[in-house]
């Protein structure tokens, strides 16, 4: 049985939420404009389907309503800090492909990279305040990635933007769960009430 | 006639007649069977604008026959042999027809005969109101085929079939219940139309985010607020079917303008079921309507069902009532403007008897250079 969490930690703990939400709710903002941008600079189809690729971290989640706090934030942390990886991937690929050439596709990535990696800090920061111990990074990041042709990286990055994406979406409706008043990280899930 | 029993014992000899009345009874029942058992059984479909060839049974061609529709004998001239030949049929042909041997009148054929098209694509629309408990999808034909259809759906979700359940009511619909969340690969569905003259298909593909559309709110009121000519409080509720306004919240969009205007106000609010307007013209009835959309994904909701409302106006009073015949008579729809009174008594709250004695003055400095402008 959980301790009753007490009344400043439930503060604190809306709090957090509330501004990862605002967070999270930027950042899927920049990465559908990202998305855009990386597609029409890229020269790919907006409507084409990438299968899921090794390593990129997928938003599709079965039973979302039954999952408890705690499986939420540390679901959340590793897909960010998987992101970090492979955003900063790109980066560098988009460097070695175009230089100087596409310097605002460059900066977009940059930005996005910078506000995910924000979002993994705030993550631990939910997590510590559960008393949570912060999960290692050894081991967490994608593999490294194999030997990929220059249309394979593009839509490798394709699809690392969407699910990103859709992360972004979905670490709201967490956060959102996690902030109700009721809520506790680690308490049993509060299931959506059906009319 | 054959006896039914010993005359003796039975007695029937002695009664011929109700025998007589059981052996007509008898046949008649047998000829009705007859017939009856053809008619249900043999149904023939046809194009609007096909040539039909009706061949009466295993008659011969040159055999003399009858051919009659809904009851009705069709004319010779219709017929070649005992081949009934219709051109260039039509909707109106469609009924019953039955073939009959010349002279015996014995029923040799029957059958319905049904014009109709076959069906063109169908019209198919996805829409997910209750997210995230799942979606529905709904279709029609964009015309009739005057002919029974039979629509068969498909779901798919990257390798996984979707068992699409079909609603009661109504009939053209079925319901989905997501099994993942945040997906990136789509839905395809694909909804098959048949009937017995052909059929056609479509396909919609999706993203789970894409079709998301909550209902309109519900129960939109619009009251005007007590001592406030300038203000209308509107208020209104989640639609129903949105299963969980607290982990999903909806934002809203709020459009209002005076009947006599065709121009929209537009306010968007982002959390909240109620609202003050606080820029209404004072005395003017208001038309009002709310749409809903959930916060993150999906489109907005249809318009609610429109509300009226018309601000707080203060008892009339007979300079009052002046001044408002003057602004009635003089306004017209293209340069409305909201009368001065109105403006000046609306300038922060009205509070104890010295402004009100300020605003009556210039009222009625408004209403004399009204009457002398007419």
């Amino acid at each position: 049985m959980a301790a009753a969490e007490s009344p400043s930690a439930a503060l604190r703990r809306r709090d957090l939420c509330s501004r990862g939400i605002r967070l999270a709710g930027k950042m899927r903002a920049d990465v559908v404009d990202l998305l855009d941008a990386y597609v029409e600079q890229q020269g790919l189809d907006a409507s084409a389907s990438v299968a899921a690729m090794e390593g990129v971290p997928l938003a599709a989640v079965e039973r979302w309503d039954e999952q408890t706090g705690t499986q939420r934030l540390l679901e959340n942390l590793a897909a960010y800090r998987a992101f970090r990886t492979l955003l900063a991937q790109m980066l560098e690929e988009q460097r070695e492909q175009l230089g100087e050439a596409d310097a605002g596709l460059g900066r977009a990535l940059a930005a996005v990279l910078l506000q995910v990696s924000a979002f993994a800090y705030h993550l631990e920061e939910l997590l510590r305040l559960e008393s949570r111990g912060i999960p290692g990074e050894e081991g967490d990041g994608p593999p490294p990635p194999p030997r990929l042709s220059l249309f394979e990286q593009k839509l490798r990055g394709l699809g690392v933007l969407r699910e990103l994406a859709q992360w972004a979406v979905r670490s709201v409706r967490d956060l959102r769960q996690l902030g109700k008043p009721s809520s506790a990280a680690g308490t049993a899930p509060g299931l959506a009430e059906s009319p | 006639m054959r006896s039914w029993g010993h005359p003796k014992d039975s007695g029937l000899m002695a009664n011929p007649v109700p025998s007589a009345c059981c052996v007509v009874l008898a046949a008649v029942v047998v000829v009705y069977a007859q017939r009856h058992s053809q008619q249900d059984s043999h149904i023939q479909y046809e194009r609007v604008g096909a040539d039909v060839t009706m061949k009466c049974g295993s008659m011969d061609w040159d055999a003399a026959v009858t051919w009659t529709a809904n009851g009705t004998d069709i004319d010779e001239s219709h017929l070649n042999g005992s081949y009934l030949i219709l051109k260039n049929v039509d909707l109106s042909q469609s009924g019953q027809y039955s073939c009959y041997e010349g002279s015996s009148w014995h029923l040799k054929y029957q059958t319905y005969l049904r014009v109709g098209t076959p069906p063109k694509e169908p019209v198919l629309m996805c829409r997910s109101n209750n997210y995230p408990k799942g979606f529905y999808c709904s279709w029609h034909l964009p015309t009739p085929t005057y002919i029974p259809n039979s629509f068969n759906i498909s779901v798919i979700h990257g390798t996984k079939d979707m068992v699409c359940e079909k609603d009661a009511i109504p009939k053209n619909r079925c319901h989905i219940r997501y099994l993942q969340l945040f997906s990136t690969v789509k839905y395809k569905v694909t909804l098959t139309v048949t009937n017995a003259l052909g059929k056609n298909f479509t396909t919609l593909t999706f993203d789970e985010f894409a079709i998301v559309k909550p209902d309109p709110p519900e129960s939109v009121v619009a009251k005007p607020v007590p001592n406030n000519p300038r203000r209308l409080e509107v208020s209104w509720q989640n639609p129903s079917s949105w299963p969980d306004p607290e982990s999903f919240p909806l934002k809203f969009f709020l459009r209002y303008r005076p009947l006599i205007l065709d121009q929209w106000q537009h306010v968007e609010l982002s959390d909240g079921t109620s609202h003050t307007i606080t820029d209404a013209y004072a005395g003017k009835e208001y038309i009002i309507q709310v749409a809903a959309k959930d916060n993150d994904i999906g489109t907005w909701s249809d318009w609610s069902v429109a509300v009226h409302a018309t601000p707080w106006t203060e008892e009339p009073k007979h300079l009052t009532t002046e001044a408002q015949i003057t602004e009635t008579t003089s306004a017209s729809t293209s340069s409305f403007m909201a009368p001065p009174t109105t403006k000046i008594c609306d300038k922060g709250a009205v509070v104890g008897s010295g402004a009100m004695a300020v605003c009556w003055t210039a009222g009625l400095v408004v209403a004399a250079y009204s009457v002398l402008f007419i």
